[in-house]
């Protein structure tokens, strides 16, 4: 092991300790921690944003003077400068504008993305299932796979029932008939089902990590005893 | 004027990168450019929100506010970082060591944490909702797929088991579509609201 090896092992071990600390309850030490990851973090990020897409997009388009590049360099300029204004509680309102403009792109984007990209993927999932190809094995009916299918459309309508249900109980504050009481009930079982195969996936990393920085941490410790 | 000038510019910029998109041969070089604009415009916004919390953590120094120290050590860290990166560069071997030496055990070591914190969280979860279709049914379908997670069904090589496993496995799947669907078709109309000028989240 290097010198540099042992330090930066040391501030990892450091590190970790105050994180875990807070077993003990909300305390300096994990707060400290925080606001280092925080500070690190933000430094890293404002850095990376500075040297790969201000620097390069804006600022090096703007040395060539005369060109397409530099007239079109004007635009993001003007917007950056009335973003910059939004530091000085004087002149906050002047980053409505740049801000608007990427509200717009990020809603056209996202038109675009999400009709592509999930809604569409998503929906042809669920009516892809009723497919003649699949629902017919060897000319006979494949009542097994039709059961499913059906099960499958159910359970997402049931979903979007119970979306639906919660959005117009929480406005109206009304009773809804049984029926659809019913198929909400349905979606907030499936839903249910979901949210609990996500947990299990998501305890199952947080648990493989901390079995992993226990291990490192054991290992380091062990190294160092070794020399 | 005011308030009509920021929703034009948002209804402007949507219909055109709409059109862009949908007519891509013919508006793909200004697609690109306005874009661009938009990605430099996104990273000047996020380093205005950096500086603007280091703004509120240098007030609280120079105003000694209680807990002062976290922002001297907040400020020191980003300092650190920030100027570490402008000095070595960003692929330098020795700074992105130093950084991930720093990053590395503090979000692994959270998310370790979170694995203790969470098994807490879950039981808070029946007595903060009570007991309903949706709790219940969390609760088994979370006991029922740390068991299987863990493999010792498998390892039986029953054969029955192992289809009722594998249906088992598929059934998140469908609450998943839903919920991916609804929020989906949710986020759809906010676009579409932002696009016919009824939005206005740019902070009015």
């Amino acid at each position: 092991m290097n010198p540099m090896d042992i330090v930066l092992g040391f501030i990892g071990i450091a590190l970790s300790v105050m994180i875990f600390s807070y077993l003990l309850g909300d305390n300096f030490f994990f707060r400290v921690a925080l606001y280092i990851l925080v500070g690190v973090s933000a430094g890293y990020g404002a850095a990376v944003l500075l040297l790969k897409v201000i620097i390069p997009r804006l600022i090096e388009p703007l040395k060539e003077s005369g060109t397409d590049a530099f007239w079109l360099g004007l635009v993001p300029l003007a917007l950056c400068l009335l973003l910059a204004l939004m530091l000085v509680p004087r002149t906050v309102r002047a980053g409505t504008l740049p801000l608007s403009f990427l509200v717009g792109a990020a809603a056209a984007v996202g038109i675009a993305g999400i009709s592509r990209g999930t809604l569409a993927p998503q929906l042809l999932a669920v009516v892809n299932r009723f497919s003649p190809e699949l629902l017919l094995e060897n000319s006979a009916a494949d009542w097994g796979g039709i059961v499913e299918a059906f099960f499958i459309l159910f359970g997402v309508i049931s979903v979007l029932f119970y979306f639906h249900h919660r959005l117009s109980r929480k406005g109206a504050g009304t009773q809804r008939p049984l029926l659809v009481e019913g198929i909400s009930d349905v979606g907030q079982v499936f839903l249910g089902i979901s949210f609990g195969m996500l947990f299990v996936g998501f305890y199952s990393a947080a648990l493989t990590a901390l079995i992993a920085r226990i291990v490192w941490l054991k290992d380091f410790i062990l190294a160092l005893l070794a020399g | 004027m005011k308030k009509t000038l920021p929703i034009l510019v948002a209804v402007l910029t949507a219909v055109f990168i709409l059109a862009a998109l949908i007519l891509r041969p013919q508006l793909n070089g200004w697609l690109d450019v306005v874009l661009n604009w938009a990605v430099v415009t996104a990273s000047a916004a996020l380093l205005v929100a950096v500086a603007t919390l280091l703004l509120t953590h240098l007030r609280a120094i120079l105003r000694g506010q209680r807990g002062f120290i976290y922002s001297i050590i907040l400020i020191s860290a980003f300092l650190v970082s920030f100027i570490g990166a402008l000095v070595l560069g960003l692929e330098n071997s020795a700074y992105l060591r130093w950084v991930a030496a720093v990053q590395l055990p503090l979000e692994t070591s959270l998310l370790g944490l979170a694995a203790l914190v969470m098994t807490g969280a879950a039981l808070q979860i029946f007595r903060s909702r009570g007991w309903s279709l949706l709790t219940i049914s969390f609760g088994i379908s979370a006991l029922v797929f740390l068991v299987i997670s863990l493999g010792l069904l498998q390892a039986l090589n029953i054969p029955l088991l192992s289809t009722v496993i594998a249906y088992l496995q598929r059934l998140p799947l469908i609450g998943a579509r839903g919920l991916l669907i609804g929020i989906g078709i949710g986020a759809l109309l906010t676009g579409l609201r932002v696009l016919f000028g009824l939005e206005r989240s740019w902070g009015e």
